[in-house]
């Protein structure tokens, strides 16, 4: 019989050696190794997983002689029982680790398709009315409600309109769109076809930094399966969509510097009013949010914007992905909802300092974030 | 360069400015280009920036201008492979600044130097978003993580027997 064995495809999982294992394994008789979507457990890296009797069964940090092991059933953990796992009530998420991401049919099973076949059916007022009783923010940082720039740039009438998400994730230590992109694309194709269908845009770009050269590929591949699937059209029109690579500039992330760049210019950054909503990419009206923005807006349309604004708090609803990193025993990705402290967040998955390391201050945000000492998490 | 590599970097230049010709109705898009010459040819050269305008009907100053406010666009030629150690924060909270020491000792050059070979240059750069297996070094487009300085030894002598 053969044995059907996981293994994330995500670049962080690849850097800990998960193509080390595949390729040990490739050749093995009856071992069947299937390429996912990484559940951004990274210190568990490289993760092998099994279908077990109630779910998935998982070895930790495997190595190439675990294949027996692992074969044979013996030692696997229920993923019930990896609390930093467990305690996540997840969303845009909950499917990472389990999918192919190029699989269009897994993607469906998932869910997927569903907040865009729900979109097309609707008026592009009431998908514009559904994100603003959703209470979406903007999630790269800023927390614009979504819902205004959508009306802004639905109003403006003209003869071009785009979307364009900003893959410039440049902050460092942040990596949820990365793993977006490389895990689950088609959720970014869909949460920007759902935008076009509000605002009446019919071309959109992924702006995506070079450090990013597996998301580029996955986005590129992604695209071209949409397409020839006939997915890439709102309103029986088709939808033109292409990835750009950015050239390094940090300051491209800054939306307006991002539309120079994907114009081909210099990033420079430009004074608003006029916003990108009126006057954006070419002049025209112009959609720009980050990569989980759309991945959240997907979510929203497929779920409903109740199920959205029960979640979070009175400012700030929905749930958020924090990505964990430094010298802390258990690194990677969590998404909860939003009001947690930061004491609550790293005493519930940070899981402690690395044995030798001492505690100093937590980073919130890259460069421009702010530091908060044991006083003040 | 001589007679016959200006006449080779002339014609492989015209190809890839070719290949990119915006579609009719499409604006020229100067960073687009200049990524794909760069592709070609490793780097832009100078002598590549006439062209460049010419083909697209902008000014030279303004690819010249795209050119040298891109990090990632280089106007002079590097190593045939790029290292680059990651010194974001999450990384260098994991020590990532010996593993910059360690590959300056191994190769014998510094920061944004190329070996006297051409072979190899050492950069530096902030966040490749593996930070949850960090630290991170990235030699071409592969990324390697929980790299300790003691590996890198290894490491670079693996890329070396690879064929460039």
């Amino acid at each position: 019989m053969t044995v059907t064995i996981y293994l994330s495809n995500d670049t962080s999982a690849k850097a800990a050696g998960a193509d080390r294992l595949a390729a040990a394994w490739a050749d093995v008789p009856d071992v069947h190794v299937v390429r996912t979507s990484s559940r951004g457990a990274f210190f568990l890296e490289p993760l092998v997983e099994r279908d077990g009797p109630t779910g998935r069964l998982l070895w930790p940090r495997a190595k190439s002689e675990d294949l027996t092991r692992i074969c044979n059933g013996a030692g696997g953990i229920a993923l019930a029982d990896v609390p930093f796992l467990a305690q996540q009530p997840r969303a845009v998420f909950a499917r990472f680790g389990t999918a192919q991401p190029l699989s269009l049919e897994e993607y469906r099973a998932h869910g997927g398709w569903l907040g865009c076949e729900r979109a097309n059916d609707l008026p592009s007022e009431a998908v514009i009315a559904e994100m603003k009783s959703s209470g979406l923010r903007g999630r790269g940082g800023a927390a614009f409600p979504v819902w205004h720039k959508w009306e802004a740039a639905r109003q403006h009438s003209a003869d071009q309109k785009y979307v364009v998400a900003n893959a410039d994730e440049g902050d460092a230590g942040t990596y949820c769109d990365r793993m977006i992109m490389e895990g689950e694309p088609f959720r970014l194709i869909e949460g920007m076809l759902i935008c076009a269908k509000a605002i009446g845009a019919d071309r959109g770009y992924i702006y995506c930094r070079w450090e990013y050269p597996a998301a580029a590929v996955t986005m590129q591949a992604a695209i071209g399966e949409a397409e020839r699937a006939g997915l890439l059209t709102i309103d029986k029109r088709p939808f033109r969509l292409e990835v750009f690579r950015g050239a390094g500039s940090y300051v491209c992330g800054e939306e307006t510097a991002l539309l120079s760049s994907l114009e081909g210019g210099r990033g420079m950054v430009k004074v608003r009013p006029p916003y990108p909503a009126e006057a954006g990419l070419y002049g025209k009206p112009t959609v720009v949010s980050n990569v989980l923005t759309f991945a959240t807006v997907a979510e929203i349309m497929a779920r409903g914007a109740d199920w959205h604004a029960a979640l979070g708090t009175e400012g700030s609803k929905g749930l958020m992905a924090l990505q964990l990193g430094g010298r802390i025993r258990q690194p990677g990705l969590v998404e909860i909802p939003f009001g947690a402290t930061l004491a609550d967040v790293l005493e519930r998955f940070g899981g402690g300092m690395v044995e030798g390391s001492r505690f100093k201050a937590v980073q919130v945000g890259g460069p421009l974030g702010s530091l908060f000492p044991e006083s003040q998490l | 360069m001589s007679p016959s590599e200006t006449v080779a970097f002339h014609r492989e230049l015209e190809r890839v400015l070719e290949l990119h010709r915006p579609k009719p109705g499409e604006p020229a898009n100067i960073l687009r280009t200049l990524i794909a010459v760069q592709r070609a040819l490793g780097y832009v050269p100078a002598n590549a920036i006439g062209p460049v305008a010419e083909e697209l009907q902008v000014p030279e100053a303004h690819v010249a201008g795209v050119l040298s406010y891109y990090p990632d666009l280089h106007a002079a030629p590097r190593g045939r492979r790029v290292v680059r150690v990651c010194l974001g924060e999450a990384c260098v909270a994991n020590r990532s600044p010996a593993v910059v020491a360690e590959v300056q000792r191994i190769l014998g050059i510094g920061i944004g130097e190329t070996t006297k070979d051409g072979r190899t240059t050492l950069e530096r750069v902030y966040c490749l978003g593996n930070c949850g297996v960090g630290p991170t070094v990235m030699i071409d487009e592969t990324i390697y993580g929980r790299v300790c300085p003691l590996d890198m030894e290894k490491v670079l002598r693996q890329v070396d027997d690879r064929p460039v």
